[in-house]
């Protein structure tokens, strides 16, 4: 059965040619949901657009005829993103996944939407750093996260993605140098030190107009490509455990460890979390078992330097301790020493650890928070995640410096039972509200936080958004619906 | 809501919507990965999504994804559900990356999905339904006269055979009417390896094709048939060179969903199945096998689906080339369980010819970028394909399976 109608897709027949356009809906019926709660919305066509020109022809085309175009890679993002809340085009972008460049001696990247965190990690690391042709060490790495390695780079960092390197480097949007992107309207603009030469080393010291397409979802343009910092891969790595019997105790050692900047990053885990997988529907804990679990990981260029990192890391124990925090040594399984060092992993990015057995839901509060509220937030969840049949599968993760962090909780459930659906988007709706007043603010956010956030936000800040966004794509045609503003 | 399984005509599909409804949207399928220490492996592994670029096509994602959309009754069958589904060559690599309890259902699911298109008014490809339309009277897919599945063999041969054994050497379809130089092969192998074996002539098609197309009904009396045969010929165990038979007479006769369909077909048991290349390693690691030659050249080997992903049988082909004196071999970049399909199976060689075709010249082209003389594997159906991709793409590799390469050069010791 077809969908749409035969002017358009002729029309984008010809932008793109034959095979890359499709109104049928066995082709769109898998850009209709994703892993979350979204309702499944069909989308009318979806094309692969293989060059910067066919994607303006396809914005110019949507633009006069007012039709909803849907910027996709993966659809991995855990947040509704990609689902056609007003039907239209989804733009499937697998096709663009050149690597332009990778720069050894200024260490950055360039790269298209298309290309995997798979393909970027291949690459990278067999592409070692050096200055005219003098190698230093052995491979480059970018920040992975612990997605499926399918998932776009590009996708990720354009929405503040997170990955290994953020309690070093920072989050992945930090890492972002560089970006060309077709506006609604179709023209083509080039932004940071790439629009002066063909150098995508960096933003500074320009106007940071790369805001206007980072965190907007696909509201505000396609960009088609980024220049990305590359990091050189230390050759020794550890990975430092400790447990503790409360939210609170955890997150003490957890700021002052992240003080010395010594880790690559630093994460605790509640007991939930740790289950492999999720304990799902809610069950308690062993009475006797410790309420988090942290894990950080540290690298060095010689064993010493992380001999070092060692020493410190068991003074900071040793200092919370003798302070009263109560913190319990316990070992990692080899397998999950795997999953934090071994990035991109599949084995993590699988979901199995998430939702096994459990009916093909998952979603989560994803959220960025300052540290000292994740102890009060994490009561907080854990008794309407209790209250609502969950599991409290927790996680904090610091991103450079203590300043905030990561604070989410990866929630299975079962997408056959209507009950068990409504209930997790439930819990996860209210832990959002509950959290913006102590400064918690949700990441790729689903319509849903993106209602809740309007709901108290400055009323000058979404006054400018909405400007920005209708001076951008004045006829809403960018994934419309996402931003709550229009 | 609408996750709920609404469309309960579609009975087979619905028994298995629990497993179906595991699935989360991941995406892990779409891709072939793996951490390395020194290198990290990645290359797409899907031959369908390479080819039809949607993620409607690409992995077992967009199938789980289709199979949900039919049961909640969100899409409606259609001639391109059909496209969907029969050009997936069921060369397992979406299963092979997938994680999560969904995954040793994918290929019975992509087959139950294959079983219910058959009831709809859509377009399953013509010429699976030529063949299936007398596959069974003449027990081949190949259209050709069951009197005549014996031709290969010589008739001196075949008059010294015994008519009891202990193995019953089953070509199987593709060496028997299209490839008899590797049934020859075989049985002269076998022969100088003093095997006590047979050849049948009521042997009918294992029902590989049938299984893989979706074709229950018709693929019962096949196995039933089938597995009689050991008794009758008072066998212990099948030997066959072809990976698709080996497949099927030794998971789909053998084991239960999901890797098998004894559920469905009942269990063949007491029998054991063998592919000639386990026959050949246990048989060199016992010492009873002597080289009189050697094979001076530079090889290169292609995992079958049928044996690898699906039987997880890597090094056994491996170990045995790797025992030839002057044999080099060279490894292609994907290979073992992240190997990439000939492009033959799922019925989509006598599906979607030029599609198929087009695969296999992918593979060949990984083939001589190992620098490799010739190609090796273990299964007359990739055979088929990837020697018509050789000379339609004039390349200049040569293709021989691994029975070829040691017939001419052993004895028994
Ligand atoms: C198990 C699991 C674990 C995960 N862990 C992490 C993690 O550790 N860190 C992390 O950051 N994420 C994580 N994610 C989320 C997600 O996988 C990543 O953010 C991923 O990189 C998204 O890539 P994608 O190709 O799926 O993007 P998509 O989902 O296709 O797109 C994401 C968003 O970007 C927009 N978009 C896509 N391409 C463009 C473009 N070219 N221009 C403009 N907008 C565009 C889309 O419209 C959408 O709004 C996880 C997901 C899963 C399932
Ligand atoms: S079985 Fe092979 S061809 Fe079919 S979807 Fe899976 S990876 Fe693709
Ligand atoms: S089939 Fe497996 S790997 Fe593929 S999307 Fe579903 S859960 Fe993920």
């Amino acid at each position: 059965m077809a969908r749409g109608n035969n002017e358009i897709l002729a029309n984008l027949e010809q932008i793109v040619g034959p095979e890359y356009v499709s109104n049928e809906e066995a082709d769109l019926q898998p850009y209709t949901w994703d892993m979350t709660w979204a309702e499944p919305r069909m989308p009318d066509y979806v094309v692969m657009p293989k060059t910067v020109t066919e994607i303006q022809r396809v914005l110019r085309l949507a633009n006069h005829r007012k039709i909803p175009v849907i910027p996709y890679c993966n659809g991995t993002n855990i947040g509704g993103l990609c689902v056609p809340e007003e039907g239209g085009i989804i733009m499937d972008l697998k096709k663009m996944d050149r690597i332009l460049k990778i720069d050894p001696e200024t260490c950055y990247a360039v790269i298209e939407p298309g290309v995997s965190h798979a393909a970027f990690s291949a690459a990278l690391k067999a592409t070692n750093p050096q200055w005219k042709g003098e190698e230093f060490s052995k491979g480059f790495e970018f920040g992975w996260g612990v997605h499926p390695p399918s998932a776009s780079v590009l996708a990720m960092a354009i929405n503040h993605g997170i990955g290994h390197l953020n309690g070093r480097i920072g989050i992945n949007s930090q890492l972002m140098s560089s970006m060309e992107v077709v506006l609604p309207t179709g023209e083509v603009a080039k932004i940071g030190s790439c629009a002066y030469s063909d150098s995508w080393h960096s933003f500074l010291p320009l106007p940071r107009m790369d805001g206007l397409f980072t965190g907007w979802l696909g509201t505000t343009g396609i960009v088609t490509k980024l220049g990305v910092w590359i990091f050189p891969i230390r050759p020794y790595r550890d990975v430092l455990t400790i447990a503790a019997a409360s939210a609170e105790d955890i997150t003490k050692y957890m700021v002052r460890w992240r003080h010395y900047s010594l880790c690559d990053e630093v994460t605790a885990v509640s007991w939930w979390l740790a289950q492999i997988p999720i304990v799902f529907p809610y069950s308690p804990k062993p009475a006797d078992a410790p309420e988090f679990f942290s894990y950080t990981v540290i690298s060095g260029w010689s064993e010493e330097e992380l001999a070092y990192k060692r020493k410190m890391w068991k003074e900071v124990v040793e200092k919370e301790r003798a302070k009263g925090t109560k913190l319990i040594d316990f070992e990692y399984p080899p397998e999950a020493k795997k999953g934090r060092t071994e990035l991109p992993s599949r084995i993590v990015g699988s979901t199995k650890n998430y939702s096994k057995s459990c009916g093909g839901g998952i979603a989560w509060p994803g959220t960025f928070a300052p540290c000292k509220s994740w102890p009060i937030l994490y009561e907080k969840w854990k008794e309407i995640y209790i209250r609502h049949g969950l599991s409290p599968a927790t996680r904090f993760t610091d991103y450079q410096g203590a300043h905030y962090g990561m604070l989410r909780c990866m929630t299975p459930f079962n997408k056959r039972d209507p009950a068990s659906v409504q209930a997790a988007r439930d819990a996860m709706v209210e832990c959002v509200r509950a959290g913006l007043p102590e400064g918690m603010l949700p990441y790729k956010p689903p319509v849903e936080y993106q209602n809740e956030l309007n709901a108290v936000a400055d009323a000058g800040y979404l006054y400018l958004m909405t400007k920005i966004k209708d001076m951008l794509d004045p006829n809403n045609i960018m994934n419309p619906g996402k931003l709550g503003i229009r | 809501m609408s996750h709920l399984l609404k469309n309960k005509n579609l009975k087979e599909l619905a028994k298995i919507y629990d497993w179906v409804s595991m699935c989360t949207h991941c995406g892990n399928c779409k891709y072939g990965y793996e951490y390395g220490p020194t290198a990290n492996f990645a290359a797409m592994l899907c031959v369908q999504g390479d080819k039809f670029n949607f993620d409607s096509y690409r992995g077992s994602r967009g199938k789980v994804s289709l199979a949900r959309s039919l049961l909640h009754n969100r899409i409606g069958w259609s001639d391109k559900v059909a496209h969907v589904l029969f050009t997936c060559t069921s060369c397992g690599a979406c299963q092979q990356m997938c994680e999560t309890d969904i995954k040793p259902w994918i290929l019975r699911m992509f087959e139950t999905l294959r079983y219910e298109a058959w009831k709809q008014n859509v377009a399953i490809p013509e010429n699976i339904k030529a063949w299936s339309s007398t596959i069974g009277t003449l027990y081949n897919p190949y259209k050709e006269p069951h009197e005549k599945r014996l031709d290969w063999l010589p008739s001196d041969v075949r008059a010294s055979l015994p008519k009891k054994a202990e193995y019953i050497y089953f070509a199987g379809c593709t060496a028997s009417y299209r490839r008899k130089q590797l049934a020859r092969a075989t049985v002269s192998l076998l022969q100088k390896l003093k095997v006590d074996f047979t050849v049948v002539e009521d042997e009918w098609c294992c029902a590989s094709p049938l299984l893989r197309t979706g074709q229950y009904d018709l693929a019962a009396k096949f196995v039933e048939h089938n597995k009689a045969l050991p008794e009758k010929y008072g066998a212990s165990a099948f030997i066959t060179t072809c990976s698709g038979c080996y497949r099927t007479l030794g998971r789909d006769y053998m084991m239960d969903a999901p890797e098998g369909y004894a559920d469905k077909y009942g269990k063949m048991t007491g029998v054991k199945v063998l592919h000639t290349t386990h026959l050949l390693e246990e048989m060199l690691n016992k010492g009873e096998i002597e080289f009189t030659g050697s094979f001076n050249k530079k090889v290169t080997y292609h995992d079958p689906c049928h044996l690898g992903r699906h039987a997880e049988v890597y090094e056994t082909p491996r170990n045995v080339l790797k025992a030839v004196p002057g044999l080099q071999l060279v490894e292609m970049y994907r290979n073992r369980k992240f190997s990439f399909c000939c492009g033959a199976g799922g019925g989509v060689r006598g599906g979607f010819a030029d599609y198929s075709l087009e695969t296999a010249g992918k593979r060949v082209k990984e083939a001589e970028a190992t620098g490799a003389e010739l190609v090796t594997s273990a299964c007359p159906f990739c055979y088929t394909n990837l020697a018509d991709a050789i000379e339609l793409n004039k390349s200049p590799l040569k293709m021989e399976d691994i029975v070829e390469i040691i017939e001419p050069i052993v004895r028994r010791k």
